[in-house]
């Protein structure tokens, strides 16, 4: 199983817990999977055309999935996985 | 009603001199603590100008058009915490068992209120946002404020 940190405003969708559980062979798979258990949770993350939206922030064990293969990024049992909503703003 | 955010005056120091020390550029940081007390003060740098993420995370909530801004520029108008520093954050917290208590910044040349690029990404409505204005040089303001659902509304800090 792979672990997950849900941010505080999707907490809405997960019963209120800060960490979930899931299955997942990528990181497309298991947003998919969660938003089986957590019905609107992939609209939060995901834009319309299905890609990851800018302010969301997704790491596999500490590294930005960005810097790895995106959504295609492979998962195996043990990693964790943290969604990280970006802190930004100005005057 | 959300609790009184209590400060010790040491961190509320370190803020004014982290504002200071960045002015004319934005400065950013977060407090941690438990509910209500803050015990903790992370620097995160702010990557504004260097980071070509940021001009998406703007575009995408319509907030400032960064782009359009030179780099010198956008780092006086706008912030936007470097990722990896602002996760090493989150993991110390959740190491000490602190939550996130303030998500701060400066406001270099303007007021201590929320503008609506503030607004617009803030994405954490269990934090309190604390703005530094450096507006007045002599005497900086400092306020915070909830921010859910696009909602702004006053949050009372006490200086301990």
């Amino acid at each position: 199983m792979i672990k997950v940190r849900i941010p505080t405003p999707l907490r809405t969708l997960t019963k209120g817990r800060g960490e979930v559980e899931s299955a997942g062979s990528t990181i497309d798979d298991l947003i998919g999977r969660l938003n089986q258990a957590y019905p609107g949770i992939k609209d939060r993350l995901c834009d319309e055309q299905g890609e990851l939206r800018r302010f969301v922030n997704v790491y596999v064990n500490e590294e930005d999935i960005r810097f790895l293969k995106g959504k295609d990024t492979a998962l195996k049992s043990g990693d964790d996985v943290s969604i990280v909503p970006a802190i930004a703003g100005g005057c | 009603m959300p609790p009184i955010l209590r400060i010790p005056n040491s961190i509320v120091g370190a803020m004014i001199a982290h504002a200071r020390e960045l002015d004319p550029y934005e400065c950013c940081g977060l407090l941690a603590g438990t509910p209500g007390t803050v015990s903790r003060h992370y620097r995160i740098t702010n990557t504004v100008a260097q980071d070509a993420r940021a001009v998406a995370v703007f575009d995408e909530a319509d907030v400032k058009p960064l782009a359009a801004l030179s780099e010198s520029t956008r780092a006086e108008v706008a912030y936007f915490m470097e990722p990896k520093e602002m996760l090493a954050a989150f993991k110390d917290m959740r190491a000490r068992e602190l939550d996130l208590t303030v998500i701060y910044h400066s406001h270099t040349h303007s007021p201590a209120y929320p503008s609506m690029t503030d607004v617009g990404l803030a994405y954490y409505p269990e934090a309190a946002y604390l703005i530094i204005s450096l507006e007045d040089k002599t005497t900086p303001d400092l306020r915070a404020f909830w921010i859910k659902d696009r909602r702004v509304t006053p949050a009372a800090i006490e200086t301990i």
